[in-house]
């Protein structure tokens, strides 16, 4: 077809209308505002397309949509990525998906239909397309709107020690000024909280969430927990950039994200923890591991165990006791580009299982490994009890 | 009655199944000499052996362009092969699946209905309309009269070897095929296929591309800076849009190339002594060909130029056509307006802006 700019926009926005309302619709029930910024960055990026790139094509053979749609989809990812839309891949790529389809249709189908002279005009859509035009603007605008009324309220803690523990039960974002400090730890009760800049020191865990959806912990600091760093249940949850110092604490984790595979999938990315008993674990849980420092943990770096599925990638785990990343219990474990080095050998009791692996699947679990630097590990890698491991280059 | 079609070919055809949508049949009289709207198509069809459509999936007589024939075919066939050929720019339905769906749309349309069996030889303004040749007076006239016959060139008019290509025909030995468009091209392969040795006496070197009119003079994006130029340079274009092609593709060169390899194919500048001269030379140019519309701009004083009656954008007779009564040309006569006017979409161009009209036009 050959269309004119407008014709490009008219049909662009009245292909859109759908999309917009079906993200509105998820973003109701997901109580997540990334279908409507996904939907709002895919108009986004096909109108400036349209009007700096597709507008010179004088004529646009039907095939073209399929490139056009994979550098559209491109763009919006990448978008997405640059303004931190923390958005499921696959589930936004298929509402990208869906929306192609739907313009695709519409396009060859639904709009000749409604209009006449839809292709002779060059896919100007007339009342309607202003109609369709006007009609996103005020449904994202409203989405925005909404968004911006129920912000959760920022609470600032204010630099010096605060005596706790502090029990947040509502939604709200907590961000700590400079030297803001918390004795005795904190108790997330409600969903959707924020924690950004926050020092723990002490507490029975140093960060407790348990049966809470959406929490995110990010840049937090953790010292002195007497049982684990930041100890998860039954609960979703985003922990980036944290720092959480175990030594002196032989017994218990850095982190323990457990029995929350039915809240989606949850990540640990860009924190450094020493000492403890695990650095990071996981039981029956789906969560993706990446871009951590582990160090002198007193059992294993990281361990993915009962059940739980999850990519365990870019880290690096040194001087671990016995396994340094370790898949067990029917876990299935992607293992890619880490670094384990200096795991000691621990296995003078007569455990086999603890003689210094550098990463370990046990007890009927899978693991695929890709490109990993395993040094002075006493055991580079190794399977038991009905295990497999995949290993390729 | 309100409206009247002029012209009972496909250009007519088209124009009513856009009309069906919003008026019955009996709102509709559609003037001309042959119930079959496409029976000179046929003819020209089967003269030049012609087996496919040079149109696409948009080819066809129905008011939008959804469904068009690949649509149709893929639920036909069962297959998604004429979707993928569509989008691929590739698809083009045979001659036969045309001729089917023309007679389709003619049995459920009530065109029969609507068809007055004669011949219009004259169109007069008068109050309220147009007074069509003692049929009566019409609100709103659509003339889709059609080509105003072959074209045969001046020197050739008295040979007795010379035949047009749409003209029924067999090939002699050795045939020469005048003429560097889709008709000559698809000459010289039936003559090739007839065992034929050929001459291509032509004037240029044949111009290659899909369809005769680029694609964008079929939307506003071409048309609007179509519109706008000054008569003459408009008249330069339409003359320069279109001059006779044929579309690229293997299907065209390999016989030929392999017909030039074995000397069965060679080309002249002149007509030389073969037994047989095919004139695939298209059809006459220009209103005064056509002696009703020559009637039309003499009696009325219409503008012109350079043989193209002077038409709004939509199709219509600036100085017949107001808020209360329009006439407007289809087919070949209205590339003033859509230089493509002479193909289906053209057709159905001209028919949306006149159903624009005749809804928007208060009823007395």
């Amino acid at each position: 077809m050959s269309y004119t700019l407008r014709g490009r926009i008219d049909s662009r926005l009245a292909a859109t209308l759908p999309v917009v309302i079906a993200a509105c619709v998820l973003a109701l029930a997901e109580h997540k505002w990334w279908p409507v910024e996904a939907a709002g960055l895919m108009i986004g990026v096909g109108t400036a397309l349209d009007l700096q790139a597709y507008r010179f094509l004088r004529y646009q053979p039907g095939w073209a949509a399929l490139p056009f749609g994979v550098v559209e989809l491109g763009l919006v990812l990448l978008f997405m990525r640059a303004a931190g839309i923390a958005a499921p891949l696959w589930q936004a790529v298929a509402l990208f998906a869906a929306g192609w389809l739907t313009a695709q249709v519409l396009g060859h189908a639904g709009f000749p239909l409604l209009r006449l002279t839809y292709a002779e005009d060059g896919g100007e859509l007339g009342r309607f397309g202003g109609a369709a035009a006007a009609t996103v603007g005020v449904v994202l605008a409203s989405a925005g709107a909404t968004a911006y009324a129920l912000r959760p309220p920022v609470v600032h803690l204010a630099t010096g020690v605060h005596q706790g523990p502090l029990v947040i039960s509502r939604r709200e974002v907590l961000v700590g000024e400079p030297g803001a400090v918390v004795r005795g730890g904190i108790v997330v009760r409600a969903r959707g909280v924020t924690i950004k800049n926050v020092s723990v020191v002490g507490g029975e865990n140093g960060i407790t969430i348990d049966g809470y959806r959406d929490t995110v912990l990010d840049g937090v600091s953790i010292a002195g927990a007497k049982l684990d760093g930041i100890h998860v249940r039954l609960a979703g949850v985003m922990i980036k950039n944290c720092t959480i110092d175990m030594l002196g604490n032989p017994h218990g984790q850095g982190i323990d994200i457990s029995f929350n595979m039915d809240m989606g999938l949850s990540m640990v990315e860009g924190c450094t923890i020493v000492g403890g008993m695990e650095g990071i674990t996981t039981h029956s849980s789906m969560t993706d591991i990446v871009h951590n420092k582990i160090s002198r943990t007193t059992m294993e770096g990281i361990s993915v165990t009962e059940m739980s599925m999850g990519m365990v990638m870019d880290n690096e785990v040194r001087d671990a006791l016995g396994v340094g990343i370790y898949c067990n219990d029917r876990s299935m474990c992607m293992v890619e580009r880490n670094t384990v080095v200096d795991t000691k050998n621990e296995s003078g009791g007569g455990d086999d299982s603890r003689r210094g692996f550098g990463i370990l699947a046990s007890f009927q679990s899978e693991a695929d490994l890709r490109g990993n630097e395993l040094a002075a590990n006493p055991v580079p890698m190794g399977s038991v009890t009905n295990s497999l491991i995949r290993a390729t280059h | 009655m309100r409206v009247a079609v002029v012209g009972s070919g496909l250009a007519g055809f088209t124009a009513y199944q856009t009309l069906r949508r919003k008026l019955e049949p009996e709102e509709i009289a559609v003037f001309g000499a042959d119930d079959d709207p496409a029976a000179t198509f046929r003819r020209h069809a089967t003269a030049i052996r012609q087996r496919e459509m040079r149109s696409e999936s948009d080819g066809h007589c129905l008011p939008t362009s959804f469904p068009g024939l690949a649509f149709r075919s893929a639920l036909a066939r069962r297959s998604p092969g004429p979707l993928i050929g569509s989008l691929l720019d590739r698809y083009h339905p045979t001659v036969d699946e045309f001729l089917a769906h023309v007679e389709r749309l003619r049995e459920r349309s009530g065109w029969d209905r609507s068809l007055r069996p004669a011949r219009v030889e004259r169109i007069r303004a008068v109050d309220g309309g147009f007074e069509l040749d003692g049929e009566g007076v019409f609100r709103h006239v659509l003339v889709a009269t059609g080509h105003p016959g072959l074209n045969v060139p001046e020197e050739l008019r008295d040979d007795p070897r010379a035949v047009h290509s749409y003209e029924p025909h067999d090939y002699a030995s050795t045939v020469t095929v005048v003429g560097a468009g889709l008709a000559a091209a698809t000459e010289w392969l039936n003559a090739l296929a007839a065992g034929s040795e050929v001459v291509s006496v032509r004037h240029r070197e044949p111009v290659r591309q899909p369809l005769n009119v680029p694609r964008e003079y079929f939307s506003r994006r071409g048309l609007e800076s179509f519109h706008r130029l000054g008569p003459a340079e408009r008249s330069a274009r339409l003359r320069a849009l279109l001059a006779p092609s044929y579309p690229p593709g293997r299907q065209w060169d390999e016989p030929v190339a392999r017909a030039m390899m074995e000397e069965q194919f060679r080309i002249e500048e002149s007509v030389n002594g073969t037994a047989q001269i095919v004139c695939a030379t298209g059809f006459r140019r220009g209103f005064r060909h056509d002696p009703l519309l020559a009637r039309l701009v003499d009696e009325h004083g219409l503008e012109t130029t350079e043989g193209w009656i002077v038409l709004s954008g939509d199709g219509t007779v600036p100085a017949l056509s107001d808020a209360t009564r329009t006439l407007a040309l289809a087919g070949v006569a209205a590339q003033w307006a859509f230089p493509a006017a002479d193909t289906l979409a053209g057709a159905r161009y001209v028919a949306h802006a006149f159903l624009r009209r005749v809804v928007s036009c208060p009823t007395p």
